[in-house]
């Protein structure tokens, strides 16, 4: 069996290195490059040339908090079945269909409640 | 074993029982679930039912005594279930979710009876927390409600959190999430023991003792009790209490009997403290509802003296106290949410003045469910204090902690015969209250539970 | 190479986490939440615990921080509400904190350093196989139970959350 070390995730560290640095690199070319021109006009939120007034903050409606949490419900799921899937040829060929059937039964347990969050209409958006 | 997954499925169905239209068939349907469920779960008493070790590495194993103490959960729930029509017929109710979220709750209650693994005790206590939390806040628009939900969460949250650590510390030290691993490691080390072990028994204590609400851990007791709404909680402090106490025992028993040195003394100054706490703060309340949750605390008090006893009918004692706690608990419940319903929703002990003029059933039922909690002769209470203080004596010892018992079992007979002053004595009047025939059943369900356990207690005892 | 690593790692670990206490701006408080997640993650790739470093930000840095972004849109922070501490709170709370401190000191003043038994060692202890097998073949009861856990937390999340049918709205 192929042995896995931390060093197996140099391409990883390289890869992000280089998403970070391209972000930062980009972020200082345009502060440096671009022109920079202030006035109290320019730097005003646009509101269709009306005053702005208020503030941008206000509490936003619970359905995206429950969209939210149900989200991290099935994202919990998701970490069930990676160390399933990656297992799933071994264990097939020693446990038989038993390891497709025990993933079933926990999905659809699952499934069950995405029905009845479908069938109560938490995620129609009116 | 077959129970839980029979509880699963129902809980399901009576999910989707509740997309039908008509709203009358759920609590039916409920209670049949919750009947096949205890079929089930006594059918497994002479041969239980396991499954092939495929499936069941030694999480779980079901004996006499978890099948003894998965069916007091279940006729708990079964008492409790007919006390909600008042709540249901409420507009905004939710009865499909209510009911399912209350047989998700059991499957929760019954693996924290049957566990063989620390994991399978995690979950169990989780779900049945987490769905405690929801139903503690069911009541939605109402601020006590919403108050009760959070403040358990939150600190329910923090004590899954030691359970947790616990577990984890137990694991380092014996390298073993199963409690007979545990126990294996512990005999098999005496006097060479790892110190993580010692923390992790604390952290796991605490964790469980604040699950049952044990004194120093009980400040969440009386606002969550007092704010959910009462149906809920009566199920919280007859089903969550049993479960916890049949966890907790089954852990100390397993895994810690050799260590009995080590925790018994913690314990018993926790029961003592549970049992001061709790009564002589029972009896300065207005609250009917705020006096049953601290006399649930002091309850919890007497069950850990059993713990602590530690002897062969310790066991016995708690299954018995359980079982007559809960029923008395339930039937005191089930009469202050027709009492409250009728008084404008005063939950206070003047909402019973003059009860017995014109309901003579309901004052009865009270009369007798208040008697056994006190622990009077002739019920089931009397004879549940009898078995632990007994089994408390046997040990030796602890004789301390039973004069303790016995003058606080003094202090509960005053607050417990308020209410029933108040509903003979004093002057007041509430019009004739309709009961329906569940509620009626479960009314003489109770009282006859009740007395039998008092009259011919061997009829239970030697069940075990 | 690792050593330096770790110790990079852990800097910006700490600092990030002390920018999460200190920065005015609750926004910014969870974005170096964000950035303290995955740093963590790094820790767990060092000590070779794929699935650890992979639930961490699938789960914490994706799904948790979500929630946390939404309850601080959820809170009105239109007040300043500077909240005032009194100063006992502050002698006690310095107290309390400098005796954790003593109490650290003191634990890492008797520290010993445990180098693994190198007969048991295994270094791959950490992967998604092997915690896959113990899952899906010792642990599968509890596994299984775990979807009633999540089931009844949905049921539970949506019966608190979804605004009923002619449920008024109060704000």
């Amino acid at each position: 069996m192929k042995q896995y070390f931390p060093s197996d995730y140099l391409p990883l560290l390289v890869q992000f290195s280089a998403a970070a640095a391209f972000v930062v690199v980009t972020m200082i070319a345009t502060h440096l490059l671009g022109p920079k021109r202030n006035s109290k006009v320019k730097d005003a939120a646009w509101e269709c040339g009306i005053e702005a007034k208020g503030d941008a903050r206000t509490p936003i409606s619970i359905k995206y908090f429950l969209t939210a949490i149900l989200f991290v419900l099935f994202d919990i799921e998701v970490i069930f079945m990676y160390p399933w899937a990656v297992n799933f040829k071994e264990l097939f060929r020693e446990m038989g269909s038993v390891i497709f059937v025990e993933m079933l039964l926990f999905m659809a347990l699952l499934l069950a409640g995405f029905y009845y969050v479908i069938k109560k209409g938490v995620l129609k958006w009116e | 074993m077959l129970s839980i997954i029979l509880l699963s499925v129902s809980g399901i169905a009576s999910l989707f029982l509740g997309f039908n239209k008509s709203r009358s068939l759920l609590m039916p349907a409920t209670l049949l679930f919750l009947l096949v469920a205890l079929a089930v779960n006594l059918w497994d008493w002479n041969v239980p039912f396991t499954l092939s070790s495929a499936y069941n590495n030694g999480m779980m194993t079901v004996d006499k005594t978890t099948i003894v103490f998965s069916a007091i959960l279940l006729v708990s729930a079964l008492l409790v279930i007919p006390f909600s029509q008042n709540y249901i017929d409420r507009p905004q109710a939710q009865p499909a979710e209510y009911y399912a979220i209350l047989l998700f709750a059991l499957v929760g209650g019954i693996m924290m009876t049957a566990y063989d693994n620390l994991i399978m005790l995690f979950v169990g206590v989780e779900i049945l927390s987490i769905s405690m939390y929801v139903l503690a806040g069911s009541d939605k628009r109402n601020l006590r409600s919403t108050e009760a939900a959070l403040k358990y969460f939150l600190m329910g949250a923090f004590a899954t959190g030691f359970l947790l650590f616990g577990v984890a510390l137990l694991y380092g030290a014996t390298m073993s999430f199963s409690i007979k691993g545990i126990a294996d490691y512990t005999n098999a080390n005496v006097g060479n023991l790892s110190p993580l072990l010692y923390v992790g028994i604390v952290m796991v204590l605490i964790g469980v003792l604040f699950k049952v609400s044990a004194a120093p851990f009980h400040f969440w007791t009386p606002d969550v009790y007092e704010g959910s709404p009462s149906l809920f909680t009566a199920f919280m402090s007859t089903v969550v209490k049993t479960a916890g106490f049949a966890a907790l025992y089954r852990l100390l028993a397993v895994s810690f009997t050799g260590l009995y040195d080590y925790w018994a003394m913690s314990i018993a100054v926790v029961a003592l403290l549970t049992l001061v706490v709790g009564n002589i703060t029972a009896s300065h309340q207005h609250s009917f509802k705020r006096m049953m949750a601290y006399s649930g605390i002091s309850h919890a008090g007497y069950l850990l003296i059993a713990v602590t006893a530690f002897q062969n009918t310790s066991q016995d004692a708690i299954l018995f106290y359980s079982l007559a706690y809960s029923v008395a608990t339930i039937a005191a419940f089930g009469v202050l949410i027709l009492v409250a319903d009728k008084q404008q929703g005063s939950e206070d002990f003047s909402a019973f003045n003059g009860l017995a003029k014109n309901n003579p059933f309901l004052a009865f039922v009270m009369t007798l469910a208040m008697c056994s909690l006190a622990g009077i002769p002739l019920t089931g209470g009397f004879f549940g204090k009898f078995l632990i203080f007994s089994s408390a004596f046997a040990k030796g010892g602890l004789n301390w902690l039973l004069i303790g018992a016995i003058l606080m079992s003094a202090v509960g007979i005053y607050y417990y015969f308020k209410v029933v002053i108040a509903m003979y004595i004093r002057e007041g009047k509430t019009e004739k209250i309709a009961l329906t025939g569940l509620q009626q059943a479960a009314f003489v369900l109770s009282i006859l539970l009740t007395l039998l356990l008092g009259v011919v207690p061997n009829l239970f005892a030697d069940l075990v | 190479m690792v050593q330096n690593l770790f110790y990079f790692l852990t800097f910006l670990t700490l600092l990030s986490a002390l920018m999460v206490i200190f920065s005015k701006n609750p926004i910014h408080s969870v974005l170096y939440l964000i950035l303290t997640f995955f740093t963590i993650s790094g820790h767990y790739i060092l000590l070779n615990a794929q699935f650890l470093a992979a639930v961490n930000i699938i789960v914490y840095a994706g799904a948790i921080m979500v929630l946390f972004l939404f309850v601080i849109m959820f809170l009105d922070l239109k007040k300043e509400s500077e909240q005032h501490i009194p100063a006992l709170a502050k002698v006690a709370g310095v107290i309390a904190g400098g005796m954790l401190l003593v109490i650290f000191v003191a634990a890492f003043k008797s520290m010993q350093t445990i180098t693994p038994d190198e007969a048991s060692f295994n270094s791959q202890i950490g992967l998604v196989t092997t915690l896959g097998k113990v899952l899906f073949k010792q642990y599968l009861l509890p596994f299984e139970l775990a979807s009633v856990l999540f089931l009844s937390a949905m049921v539970g999340a949506v019966m608190l959350g979804k605004k009923e049918e002619g449920e008024r709205n109060t704000f």
